[in-house]
């Protein structure tokens, strides 16, 4: 068995950015009762339309099902930077929060007053706000205010102290993973067999629970991939496995049995607490392999892909008495530039320095 | 229509092999003939089983005429590609399938740029650069199981029929691997009633589904009491046709299966299977995987009941 531990910030330690623009923004249109929200980010697949609508349903009591969506549409839509970064559900989902509450604050102060009473008295849940239905409320709302629209929008904290550095636009909060893999390796042939992989993510808050385990599984799915298959050689000149039948990733057959634990840590930047399950839970299930097929044979192979001629070959070094590993022998000579030092900053300095160097 | 069209044009059943190979360029045709009318059934008699060319791998892997009797057979049927290409590829097409190389099943503009091989467009063997033939691997699963098992294969050309043992339907060159004329048809394959025959078939590749083999071992034996009275090994992807290995069956001859048994046949199966740098994985892995995929199918053989007639 092999154990890993992974931590994960994803493009910089610090969020910077071009400009100082929002990352991510969202529009809220209710008409009538029907709720459309706008936002540029786009799903892959990752799930992030399912994202922006459950929160938007969430702040105006409504099942996400009653909110349309208009995404990824650089005419309709407003701008969310993209799907990299792991920084979709925490800045758009930021963006959405904002948007909704400013929605919800009008239909509160329409139906309270229809009802007399304080705004703080009406609840919003289960598709009523106070004493009206969602429609009768957006109604209310329409005639008092018109047009019901609202917007939101998110842009990283500046952080104290100088940086170097280019814009990406990262995400400012940072996930940890820890995995653990439970293998099989044949000291005969070299080959190994995955039996089961656990894995433990800390996501912050799960908003969607299912999502999550399916990110998760995903990542080890990856994991695994780029740990076992996965590889970019070079031959003459040209590489070696250009197609993804011989660039190979595992089929449903070399897939284990993956149990997922998701670990709520409640980030205070992110919405509702949740940070992300994008790219962090497959960094330990590499390293994790690894020591499992050491913990098992006795020998390490400090690359990847982890393949069957690497571990007999490795076995033999060791039969032979000479060092128990195959991989490259050390870290190769870089021609570094000169390391440029940027000093901490001040304790206490609560504003943003501007960036120097 | 094939001998009048002559070598721009080629047949085509399910397509697996073909089109992918049209799509990199690897064939340049002008002409395709489709093979939809050959027949699709597996006809049982007393003699022989007769397995039309044109049945897919899927249904020759899980038609219990033959999963019954020739369990190794209708395995390594099961084991070809992926289920969606068993669907539509034929255990004709497979018994046919073009032998593979990393230089050769390439695109076209792989090839071009390090320089083409003289399977396709080159002068020399990017493998072998000094030798003067070809030395592409002969990649078909069920065709050492045909031989093993000692079925005859039947060919229709324009102007007559004609069987062949399936071990000569192939020849030992990667370009010139069939011993079929250009013109001629695969139209079925007929084993031998196996009262009493194992047989086994293990497969080595990378993945679990869709890979082409990188080693193989087919094992068809009888036995007498608890010793082997004949016995068969062909392994697969180890040359660029299905490699017998007369040797290592006959030292099985007379003997129990037990595990030094199987351990020596396997060793001597593995002796001339000379793997070149032109499939997955490092060929010195996988000669050493030859002996073990053959002791592997030498055991299943053995823990199998004999396959009985009904």
């Amino acid at each position: 068995m092999g154990f890993a531990i992974s931590s994960y910030l994803s493009g910089a330690g610090t969020a910077i950015y071009w400009n100082d623009m929002p990352h991510s923004e969202v529009q809220i249109k209710v008409d009538r009762g029907g709720v459309t929200a706008y936002c540029g980010a786009m799903d892959i697949g990752q799930g992030s339309d399912s994202v922006l609508a459950a929160i938007v349903a969430e702040e105006l009591g409504l099942q996400p099902q009653d909110v349309r969506l208009v995404t990824a549409d650089t005419d309709t839509t407003p701008i969310d930077l993209g799907s990299y970064s792991s920084r979709v559900t925490f800045m758009a989902g930021n963006a959405a929060i904002e948007a909704a509450r400013k929605m919800r604050t009008m239909l509160v102060e329409a139906a309270a007053a229809k009802m007399g009473v304080d705004p703080e008295g009406v609840g919003v849940a289960g598709g009523r706000i106070g004493d009206f239905s969602f429609e009768e409320a957006s109604i209310l709302a329409e005639a008092r205010f018109g047009t019901l629209t609202s917007a939101g929008s998110y842009t990283p904290p500046k952080i104290a102290g100088p940086y170097k550095g280019s814009g990406v636009g990262p995400s400012p909060a940072y996930s940890y993973s820890a995995c653990v893999v439970d293998l099989d390796a044949d000291a005969r042939t070299g080959l190994v067999q995955i039996n089961k992989v656990w894995i433990a993510h800390d996501v912050g808050r799960a908003i969607n629970p299912l999502l999550v385990e399916g990110q998760v599984e995903g990542s080890v799915y990856m994991g695994l991939g780029e740990a076992l298959m996965e590889e970019q050689t070079v031959r003459k000149g040209l590489h070696k496995w250009p197609s993804m039948l011989e660039y190979k990733s595992p089929t449903i057959l070399d897939m284990p049995e993956v149990e997922t634990f998701i670990v709520e840590t409640n980030d205070p930047e992110g919405p509702y607490g949740a940070k992300e399950a994008g790219q962090g839970p497959l960094l330990p299930v590499i390293p994790a392999v690894s020591a499992a097929v050491f913990d098992a044979l006795g020998i390490w192979i400090d690359e990847i892909p982890v393949t069957p001629e690497k571990i007999v070959e490795a076995l033999r070094r060791k039969d032979k008495g000479e060092a128990p590993r195959y991989g490259p022998p050390r870290f190769p000579d870089i021609p570094f530039p000169p390391c440029i030092k940027v000093e901490p900053p001040p304790k206490g300095l609560n504003v943003a320095a501007p960036a120097a160097i | 229509m094939a001998s009048e069209l002559g070598p721009r044009a080629m047949f085509v059943a399910g397509g697996t092999d073909l089109f992918p190979k049209l799509k990199r360029r690897q064939f340049e045709v002008d002409a395709l003939i489709g093979l939809d009318f050959l027949g699709n059934r597996v006809q049982r008699g007393d003699d022989e089983t007769v397995v039309d060319a044109g049945v897919t791998l899927a249904a020759a892997s899980t038609t219990e005429a033959l999963r019954g009797e020739f369990p190794g057979y209708a395995e390594a049927a099961g084991l070809v590609s992926s289920p969606p290409l068993r669907n539509a590829g034929t255990i004709g097409g497979n018994l046919c399938v073009d032998t593979r190389c990393n230089y050769y099943d390439m695109t076209y503009e792989w090839r071009k740029a390090a320089g083409f091989c003289i399977k396709k467009d080159g002068d020399i063997c990017l493998v072998a650069p000094s030798s003067s033939r070809c030395w592409a691997l002969s990649s078909s699963d069920t065709a050492p199981m045909a031989i093993a098992l000692g079925a005859l294969v039947m060919l229709a050309g324009p102007n007559d029929e004609r069987e062949l043992p399936v071990a000569a339907l192939y020849r030992d060159d990667g370009i010139d691997y069939l011993a079929k004329q250009p013109d001629e048809v695969v139209t079925a394959l007929r084993l031998p009633s196996g009262r009493g025959t194992r047989s086994a078939y293990v497969k080595l590749r990378r993945r679990g589904s869709i890979d082409f083999p990188i080693a193989g071992a087919a094992v068809a034996m009888t036995m007498d009491g608890d010793t082997v009275a004949s016995c068969r090994i062909v392994l697969s992807a180890v040359a660029s046709h299905p490699l017998e290995a007369p040797e290592a069956a006959a030292f099985m001859l007379g003997k129990r299966l037990d595990e030094e048994t199987i351990r020596r046949a396997a060793e001597l199966a593995a002796k001339p299977a000379k793997p070149l740098d032109n499939a997955d994985l490092s060929h010195f892995w996988r000669k050493r995987m030859v002996r073990v995929v053959v002791e592997q199918a030498l055991a299943r053989a053995g823990d199998q009941q004999p396959g009985f007639d009904g």
